[in-house]
């Protein structure tokens, strides 16, 4: 057989449509970000003022606040929404009775679009709403779910996981899929346990698949904006006042895009940093299998 | 070749066509707030466009949460699809400073406006916006909640009774409830069963909002913020405003009078079907209420033992939007909205908001067809506008301002202490404002 050239034209022209789309939505806005960071309006003018946005921001108690607000709330949503999609993936390639019934109830909140799944959420955690009501027949009083400072936060950590799970077990069970079978028997012929499998088998030979849903799911969720807009516009008093929401309001609320744009390059930078910590320490070691 | 050809000068001479008809058939367009003020500015639109044939208004209407979000952003992108813009009257400085207003044509005649209402849309001393009405506040009580709870009401304006300016001026003056009082009726009128609160005693109608609360502290003796405009230390922390927010706290925790985080416009409806005895609200309430069919009085707007009595006033101004293409035709019909005694006439009708077109308010105090209850009602905010009226301060960090306050005080009602939300309200209002000071 002749080996033919690499189709170098086809590549480039198939990869054209998301090059375009990259430089245009991602780029490009960042690229806009940065420049617009080292303006401010004055009295209608655009002033060129250098890294004082960025300056200023390290004397604003409300922007390390919010930096406080965004770490807390990633560490906490982010191994919880992977450590739960796992589990529900590794229980949705069992066979067990009823199992496609569990399949269809965990797939719905995906189909539920995020505007409509808060709005619900909001009518439901409210003082006479249905989880009020619920733990009001166990003796338990009601609770203000999303206006007091303990709860608010973890209240919106509940529902977006809500919405994320689904979406992000579809990916590990595709990874799950892709696990030889042969693997498990030869396992299982040698005599290792069910949680030894897990251990030692499952999540090592997943690390690609879980590489990306961390990467993915860590970028989404420091982007987080719509419920907190919704539901507590950053309150109370500043508890859920993530980034991205204090830049919205420094730029959109208030007119002040300099400092907002200030606020979302140090978002994408901690965003930058991350992630290229998360590769290094997930797929940085190549061991053999 | 040929029918190439044909079609592309017949496309021209389509395209000149139509770029004629365009340039006499005119749209203006304007942005307002979603619901009653739409359906009234739909009304002097068509009375307007009825006479001035060529002319056509489109109203994109916008629900009050997003409006200064949305009005902010369309004029500050010179957005040419806006020609005509609703202002709240302390952004007038806002958007001015920073040229998002055409200076109001010298051709039009202001004599017959009040004058508070037209310096509150003047910056630098040049006019940039007319005032569409102005507002006032009172207090609507619920008679039948009153009598099953078995306490006196306050004095009001009832259904069947008639009363004249100078009857009018007395209630104002002299029988004006405290909100202490308040405060202990709406304890008494407070129906809770199972843990479940059935009827609320009281509750403001704009929950948090600068607008209606800043008489609470102000009356007491001190400012919201400072004369430079900037500076909130000494004045929203003070003693006065922390005596206010207190008493604000024990509405929603204390004593739970207050039903929390009420939307827009959901009071009115609370009021409406009985569940709620006292409502202070605007008179813009009146046509809906009375179409509730609850039996209820009008009180005026009460204030605290001992301190000053202040009301709320200012309301929406009209501006034409720098960047529009229509100056001219904007201009007349914002004429037409708020100097022709047909417009403002049509307004009135529509929204019953107090008007700052003189001839009205006369009319108002001197016709016979406001003896009557509800029309009597008006009587009292004309009384207020002219003796209780305190404006909103005026500053260019007015948003920043009307933010950090409402946030302090949506997280009073959930529990934040006072203190804390004062102090941080402070902070937050004077680092956002010292960004925009000059």
């Amino acid at each position: 057989m002749t080996q033919s050239r690499t189709p170098v034209l086809l590549i480039i022209l198939l990869l054209v449509p998301a090059l375009i789309g990259l430089v245009v939505f991602r780029l490009y806005p960042i690229a806009l970000a940065v420049n617009d960071s080292f303006f401010n309006v004055l009295r209608g003018n655009s002033v060129f003022v250098g890294f004082d946005n960025y300056v200023a921001l390290l004397t604003d108690s409300a922007f390390w606040n919010s930096l406080k607000v965004t770490l807390w709330f990633n560490l906490l949503i982010n191994p919880i929404q992977i450590a739960l999609a796992l589990g529900l993936a590794l229980l949705y390639v069992q066979n067990f009775k009823g199992v496609s019934v569990y399949r269809v109830l965990f797939l719905i909140p995906i189909g539920v679009s995020l505007p409509t799944a808060v709005i619900i959420w909001r009518i439901m955690l409210s003082q006479d709403g249905l989880v009020n009501g619920v733990i009001g027949i166990a003796g338990v009083p009601a609770q203000p779910w999303l206006t007091a400072e303990s709860l608010a936060l973890y209240s919106i950590i509940a529902i977006a996981t809500w919405k994320g799970i689904s979406y992000w077990m579809i990916f590990i069970i595709g990874g799950l899929q892709n696990i030889s079978p042969e693997i498990y028997d030869a396992a299982r012929i040698d005599g290792v346990k069910a949680w030894q499998r897990l251990i030692f088998i499952t999540i090592p030979l997943l690390r690609p698949t879980l590489l990306f849903v961390l990467v993915a799911d860590v970028s989404i969720n420091f982007l987080l904006f719509a419920p907190i807009f919704m539901l507590t516009q950053g309150g109370p008093a500043g508890s859920t006042n993530v980034l991205m929401y204090e830049a919205y309001k420094s730029g959109f609320v208030f007119g002040d895009m300099g400092r907002a744009m200030a606020i979302i390059v140090v978002v994408v930078a901690i965003l930058l940093v991350i992630v290229g910590l998360q590769f290094k320490l997930l797929s940085g070691r190549k061991e053999a299998r | 070749m040929k029918t190439m050809k044909i079609a592309i000068v017949a496309g021209l001479v389509a395209s000149m066509l139509a770029g004629t008809a365009m340039a006499q058939d005119k749209t203006l367009n304007m942005i307002v707030i979603e619901g009653g003020d739409t359906t009234a500015m739909q009304a002097v639109a068509d009375a307007y466009t009825a006479t001035h044939p060529g002319v056509t208004i489109k109203l994109q209407p916008y629900p009050f949460a997003q409006f200064f979000q949305v009005a902010e952003l369309r004029l500050r992108s010179k957005d040419a699809g806006v020609d005509l813009v609703y202002v709240d009257a302390p952004l007038v400085a806002s958007y001015a400073s920073r040229g998002f207003l055409s200076p109001v044509d010298a051709g039009i005649s202001t004599a017959d406006l009040v004058t508070s209402a037209l310096d509150a849309g003047k910056y630098d001393g040049k006019q940039f916006a007319l005032p569409i009405n102005n507002s006032a506040q009172v207090m609507f009580y619920n008679k039948a909640l009153f009598a099953a709870a078995g306490i006196t009401p306050p004095d009001g304006l009832t259904a069947g009774a008639t009363a004249s300016q100078a009857q009018v001026d007395e209630l104002a003056s002299a029988k004006r409830w405290t909100w202490e009082q308040v405060a202990d009726a709406a304890r008494k009128l407070t129906v809770k069963e199972g843990g479940r609160t059935t009827t609320y005693g009281f509750t403001v109608e704009q929950f948090g909002e600068l607008y209606q609360l800043q008489p609470f502290g102000e009356s007491l003796g001190t400012d919201v913020i400072g004369p430079d405009g900037y500076t909130a230390k000494g004045y929203l922390d003070s003693e006065a405003w922390t005596k206010a927010a207190t008493y604000w706290a024990n509405l929603y925790n204390e004593w739970g009078v207050s039903p929390k985080s009420l939307g827009y416009g959901e009071a009115a409806q609370l009021f409406g079907n009985g569940k709620l005895a006292m409502l202070a609200g605007g008179t813009w309430n009146l046509p809906g209420l009375t179409a509730s069919g609850v039996d209820f009085g009008v009180a005026p707007y009460p204030y605290f033992e001992g301190g000053k009595v202040l009301t709320p006033t200012g309301s929406w101004y009209v501006g034409v939007n720098a960047g529009s293409a229509n100056q001219a035709e904007a201009f007349d019909f914002a004429s037409y909205l708020t100097t022709s005694a047909e417009g403002t006439k049509t307004w009135f009708d529509k929204l019953q908001q107090l008007p700052t077109y003189k001839p009205l308010l006369d009319e108002i105090s001197t016709g016979a067809e406001f003896d009557a209850f509800p029309n009597d009602v008006f009587r009292l905010g004309v009384y207020d506008s002219l003796n209780t009226a305190k404006a909103r301060p005026v500053t260019a960090a007015y948003g920043q301002l009307q933010d950090a306050f409402r946030t302090a005080f949506v997280d009073i009602a959930n529990g934040v202490p006072v203190a804390d939300a004062l102090a941080s309200a402070v902070q937050k209002f004077e680092a956002a404002a010292a960004r925009v000071a000059p």
